[in-house]
């Protein structure tokens, strides 16, 4: 059964410490309400690049971990990221893939190859650390603390239900240019 | 007549820059360089690859090396982007999202591949080449051309600005770099 994507924000914000998340489409509504006001940007505005932003800040603040909450039809937008993040090779960076093999926002058409595309294949083939799936909330929870801290560029595909609220369904949240501000801002005095 | 800029001239302009930047700071990497590569500046690609005070992340898109670039400016880093006229035109949508909407400082050097020495680049036969000033126009992107060595003064003075207005700036390339 498919895990679902709130569950699995919960227990993120619950253990992640002082990482910095990147969240994109259905999985930025849940995350305002579970961690407002905290060290997040959202990737509004130019879909597919959520892998990208959350690879700058990776590489602009090693000492912290930086967790991008990526969708499918995100990345296929900017799949060259998959080998970009690998030539790079950011040790903090997580990179969960929150796959649901549709396009959530426009009605659900099934992104270009649906369920079948096999991201964790592209991810190791592009030079990951390590990459694997997971479809199991328990499993899910047993590997978050090693997901947070195990070297990177580390690829997670992860196999959910629709979120409960959309972009679309629940508009909302600072406009970017205020989260990019805000970030920056936190980010300097916590030097 | 435009002239061809040597890459070493290129390369301690950019070290200039980003020591300024960082506040005189020497601290290495001095800055980053976030490139798709681009024929016309082959030679600076070339001799970035010999140092070791800039770093150099090689990205597979345009898109990808403007929210990279805002991800190294929102912690702290300076960034220069570089890429070719296609690229520009390839991501205009990023450019609009990240730098304009999100007030991102990115500071973009456009090689105008297939520029003619012997004409002003809007008179081009080259489409490419004909439409990059008017496209970055139409953003209300400042630019400038860079026809030789005495215009690499416009490199920190473009990053400066990009700065100063929280957006996106740009220097043109004129002829392939030496």
């Amino acid at each position: 059964m498919a895990i679902k994507p709130e569950d699995i924000l919960k227990a993120i914000a619950a253990a992640r410490g002082n990482a910095i998340c990147v969240p994109t489409m259905t999985t930025s509504p849940a995350w305002r309400t579970l961690a407002p006001d905290d060290l997040s940007i959202g990737c509004v505005g130019f879909m597919g690049g959520a892998s990208s932003l959350g690879l700058g800040l990776a590489l602009s603040v090693p000492d912290r971990r930086v967790v991008v909450f990526d969708g499918d039809g995100s990345l296929l937008m900017q799949l060259g990221s998959l080998a970009t993040i690998a030539g790079a090779a950011p040790r903090n960076l997580t990179h969960l893939l929150f796959k649901n093999g549709v396009y959530h926002t426009s009605g659900s058409q099934d992104i270009p190859g649906g369920l079948t595309v096999d991201f964790v294949q592209m991810a190791k083939g592009a030079g990951y650390r390590k990459a694997y799936a997971v479809s199991d909330f328990e499993d899910f929870k047993r590997r978050l603390p090693s997901m947070l801290t195990d070297e990177g560029p580390l690829f997670v595909e992860l196999h959910t239900g629709l979120a409960d609220k959309t972009p679309m369904t629940d508009r909302g949240g600072q406009p970017f240019h205020q989260q990019v501000e805000s970030l920056r801002q936190k980010l300097h005095k916590a030097g | 007549m435009p002239e061809s800029i040597p890459a070493p001239l290129i390369i301690d302009t950019l070290k200039d820059t980003f020591r300024e930047a960082r506040g005189g700071s020497t601290r290495e990497p001095l800055g980053w360089i976030l490139s798709v590569p681009d024929t016309h500046q082959k030679t600076v690609l070339a001799a970035l690859d010999k140092e070791r005070a800039l770093r150099v992340v090689t990205c597979a898109t345009e898109d990808e090396a403007n929210a990279i670039g805002a991800g190294l400016w929102i912690g702290g880093e300076p960034v220069v982007l570089m890429i070719q006229h296609a690229g520009l035109y390839a991501s205009v949508n990023t450019l609009r999202g990240v730098a304009m909407d999100g007030r991102v400082p990115m500071f973009y050097m456009i090689g105008l591949l297939q520029r003619e020495r012997d004409r002003d680049p809007k008179e081009s036969r080259h489409s490419m080449v004909r439409f990059a000033e008017p496209l970055l126009d139409t953003f209300s992107v400042p630019h400038a051309r860079l026809e030789g060595p005495n215009d690499v003064h416009l490199i920190p003075e473009y990053y400066r600005l990009s700065r100063e207005r929280r957006g996106p700036t740009a220097v043109l390339v004129g002829l392939e770099t030496s």
